[in-house]
């Protein structure tokens, strides 16, 4: 990192990067700078701010269920699973093993099309429009499957439900999922081995050591592009991933490109999961038996902590039920929280702007879910 | 079925393990999830041993507000990458007083930024924390939103809508 020359001051001046940005989402960064160096960077959210946590203390499980899809835009179906397994065991419901695989299979599928999203939001911040269209056109592909099966293209309106899904798989659904994976196989390597130029934009700026992800509280790709293998599914398995084999990518750089590496290797990961759970789907009823969930969750009462490993890594729904019709409190935890604000501020000291962009979207942001 | 007990038996260890080191009864929910209940002046000395021990990564801190107790629960999440497991660690504060210290001695910016939540949206005071602007709700001059006897439709209909304005008449007619 070059020292700032004193006697260089081209002038000092703040500005923001944001929130009208194109692709920035609803956020911006107050950028403070001397010439073409970026000296601190403040964060700022609210753009989105829609007080889920308190709206859902206003509404019956299966309302919230439908409200949670919101939460973010560009994974609503994880964010659905969250919910769902939080009043599931507020519950105590036994969900049957078919709806727990359509649930994974669907999360998977979920996460693949965001991995998209991310490659298009950084190819299109990084003035690579190519890679922006055939990333969005690719993940169209998914929308269709998901629009099949959930009756939504991107919002599936709480089809993860407390207690299993709403509906069951449409009929040929499974080979239409099959017929998907070399699809994304193409849309992956095109990723990881069409542009090198615009990859190699990526090393060696944005580094986060490993300490500082873990004390930062980075999670997901940010923390396993920085060497720290966890991850959720592993650690912490719900549904039915401790019975299903899949590996945990792990870079050891922490840059912008291992970060996005580790995301791409990602979707070969959940291809298996996808293909292993078809394999193994079994037959039988998609939802708990007498789901009556306003009677139910009268009787609940306690608190869960539910983590679940979203695209962007943990993320969370604490609920406390007291025996009301709605939870008593509802907090979540995005992933992109700690990403966005603490980490990205702490990143953007003493850089260049033209690494900006870059580092930007390298964090994988959602500001959806950092406003909730 | 035998690595979880194997995975039982390894907790009850662990539980021994933190109850003398950590100097509280600590309580087990289920698989994975631990919790114990504290004294609020001993969250920063509770947090610091739990971290030595290995839990690293502070998930989030969040706040319930128990109205007819007239308390506000402090709810910290802490997840250990070595032993894999939660640890909740909840405290209780007086509402009328809501002060608390702050933890960024041990996680930084990361605690000063979900400090910055509770404090916005329940009014919690941590002290120690340099930074308590605001995250979400610019120029907000109304009481912490998420209190529980903040009524936010009541508030709305009153600074927001007119019911001397016959467009606006509908949304005093809304059933509570």
């Amino acid at each position: 990192m070059t020292e700032i020359n004193e006697q260089e001051i081209a002038g000092d001046f703040s500005m923001y990067f944001g929130p009208a940005h194109p692709g920035s989402g609803n956020f911006s960064i107050k950028v403070e700078m001397r010439g073409e160096r970026v000296l601190k960077a403040t964060a700022d959210p609210g753009y989105l701010h829609r007080g889920f946590e308190k709206l859902m203390e206003y509404r019956e499980p299966m309302q919230n269920a439908v409200l949670s899809d919101r939460v973010c835009v560009l994974e609503p179906l994880q964010w659905n699973l969250v919910h769902a397994e939080a009043v599931d065991y507020l519950m105590d419901y036994e969900v049957p093993e078919r709806a727990k695989y359509i649930r994974v299979i669907l999360a998977e599928l979920s996460r693949i099309q965001s991995h998209f999203i991310w490659y298009a939001a950084m190819s299109l911040g990084t003035g690579f429009m190519t890679g922006f269209n055939i990333a969005i056109g690719y993940r169209d592909y998914i929308l269709d499957v998901l629009n099949l099966i959930t009756g939504g293209r991107v919002y599936p309106a709480g089809y993860i439900c407390p207690g299993g899904v709403r509906k069951d798989l449409p009929e040929k659904a499974e080979n239409k999922i099959l017929e998907l994976l070399p699809k994304i196989e193409y849309m992956r390597k095109f990723a990881l081995k069409q542009n090198p130029a615009w990859l190699a934009r990526f090393k060696e700026i944005g580094t986060l050591t490993k300490e500082e992800a873990i004390k930062f509280g980075a999670v997901g790709p940010i923390l396993r592009g920085c060497g720290v293998e966890s991850d959720v599914r592993r650690d912490d398995p719900y549904e039915i991933y401790d019975e299903l084999e899949f590996d945990v990518p792990v870079m050891d750089e922490g840059d912008a490109y291992a970060r996005f590496t580790v995301g791409m290797q990602e979707i070969e990961e959940s291809m298996k999961i996808i293909t292993q759970s078809i394999d193994r789907l079994p037959k039988g009823e998609v939802k708990t038996p007498n789901l009556k969930p306003i009677v139910q969750f009268q009787k609940a009462e306690g608190e869960i902590y539910i983590r679940n490993e979203l695209s962007r890594g943990e993320g969370a729904f604490y609920m406390v039920a007291t025996g009301q019709k709605t939870p008593y409190r509802v907090k979540i935890r995005g992933p992109s929280f700690t990403h966005m604000i603490p980490i990205l501020e702490h990143l953007l000291t003493d850089v260049a702007y033209a690494d900006v962009p870059a580092i930007y979207w390298s964090m994988y942001q959602c500001p959806a879910d950092v406003d909730r | 079925m035998s690595s979880n007990s194997k995975n039982i038996s390894l907790e009850e260890k662990l539980i021994k393990n933190l109850n003398s080191k950590l100097g509280v009864p600590i309580n087990f929910q289920k698989e994975r999830r631990l919790w114990t209940s504290i004294d609020s002046d001993k969250i920063v000395d509770i947090c610091t041993k739990a971290y030595e021990m290995g839990f690293e990564h502070l998930s989030t801190i969040s706040v319930t507000d128990w109205l007819e107790e007239g308390k506000h629960e402090l709810v910290y999440h802490l997840w250990s990458y070595s032993y894999k497991l939660l640890l909740t660690i909840k405290t209780k504060i007086d509402r009328k007083n809501p002060n608390i210290s702050s933890i960024n001695s041990i996680w930084g910016a990361n605690a000063e930024t979900c400090e910055r939540e509770c404090h916005e949206l329940f009014g919690v005071k941590f002290e120690g924390n340099p930074n308590l602007t605001p995250l979400f709700l610019e120029d907000w001059e109304g009481p912490p939103p998420f209190l529980k006897d903040f009524n936010w439709r009541e508030y709305v209909k009153e600074e927001m809508y007119d019911q001397n304005n016959p467009r606006e008449e509908v949304y005093f007619e809304v059933k509570k």
